[in-house]
């Protein structure tokens, strides 16, 4: 029961410095990630190289907890680390990816700000959202599995 | 430049690296949001740690805007969408949808986002989480470009 309960005061406590995470770094913001994503502006001085500088620290304290990781048998709160399976680059992974990387370019959201954007309430963020929501149930018929299969990223 | 925020995007980053370190050494889970999210439906059996997760997120986002204005978005709360590129008459909403479908379609098969594969699977070394990252932020790139829509 205790253990149950450190599982979901864990995936809280994990959710909530995501949140704060995302509000601090301002990926929250769709034009300040667009205005990352524009290249073109390089060479007038206007691009802003500022996420650059929210994804690097984030995968170095990442890369430690793996380390530490390797060292555990398992999580704290669970019987096992869920490590993704899959190991080959196939075509849904490629294509999967160009998909992603046109919405994403569409619109400078990706999932996590798409949710928090929740707290903001943008108009409009709700047919993004429903949007989202029915492409990733397609995307599960699509490649014949409706639910994710256990461990695979994200 | 005075859009450029090395520090707080920096701090920002620290948090959601942190984020994903205690949902791994926590509950072994990789803190994916698209697959966080996108495994809410259909409803399965640990649907309530995601949607804990999730509301804990979007509170903490809310908490952080009025506990720290002068952090993040500087003040301004984010409340603007990107709109179509400008003569393309397309309307917001049809545009917010298609972009959602091919972000909900893509992440789901491709399996993951920035989050996913661009910390946590960069992290674990994955090939996959590599080649992924490299293609979607080049094609991102690519159709910021082709739009215009900046």
């Amino acid at each position: 029961m205790i253990a149950r309960m450190s599982y979901f005061v864990t995936a809280a406590l994990s959710g909530a410095l995501f949140g704060a995470g995302l509000y601090v770094s301002q990926m929250v913001d769709p034009l300040k990630v667009l205005r990352f994503l524009d290249f073109t502006a390089i060479p007038s001085g206007g691009w802003d190289p500022s996420l650059a500088f929210v994804i690097v620290p984030a995968i170095l304290v990442m890369f430690i907890a793996v380390r530490i990781g390797r060292h555990r048998q398992a999580p704290l709160f669970d019987t096992r680390f869920h490590e993704p399976d899959k190991t080959r680059i196939d075509r849904p992974l490629v294509i999967g990816a160009v998909l992603f990387g046109i919405g994403w370019g569409m619109s400078g959201i990706c999932p996590g700000p798409a949710i928090s954007l929740l707290a903001f309430q943008p108009d409009g963020l709700f047919y993004f959202l429903l949007a989202m929501l029915a492409g990733s149930l397609i995307g599960g018929f699509l490649t014949g599995s409706p639910r994710l299969e256990k461990g695979q990223a994200a | 430049m005075e859009s450029f925020t090395p520090l707080t995007a920096a701090l920002g980053g620290t948090l959601i690296g942190l984020a994903s370190a205690v949902l791994w050494l926590g509950n072994g889970r990789i803190a994916g949001i698209s697959g966080i999210f996108g495994q809410l439906l259909p409803a399965g059996r640990s649907v309530l740690w995601r949607l804990v997760f999730l509301a804990a997120l979007v509170a903490a986002a809310w908490a952080s805007a009025r506990l720290f204005p002068q952090l993040g978005a500087g003040g301004v709360e984010p409340s603007v969408l990107a709109a179509p590129p400008a003569g393309w008459s397309i309307p917001m909403p049809l545009w917010l949808i298609v972009a959602g479908l091919l972000t909900g379609i893509g992440t789901r098969i491709g399996n993951g986002c920035t989050s996913g594969h661009g910390v946590c699977g960069i992290a674990r070394l994955s090939t996959r989480s590599f080649v992924a990252v490299a293609i979607f932020f080049s094609v991102a790139i690519l159709t910021v470009t082709l739009t215009g829509i900046v």
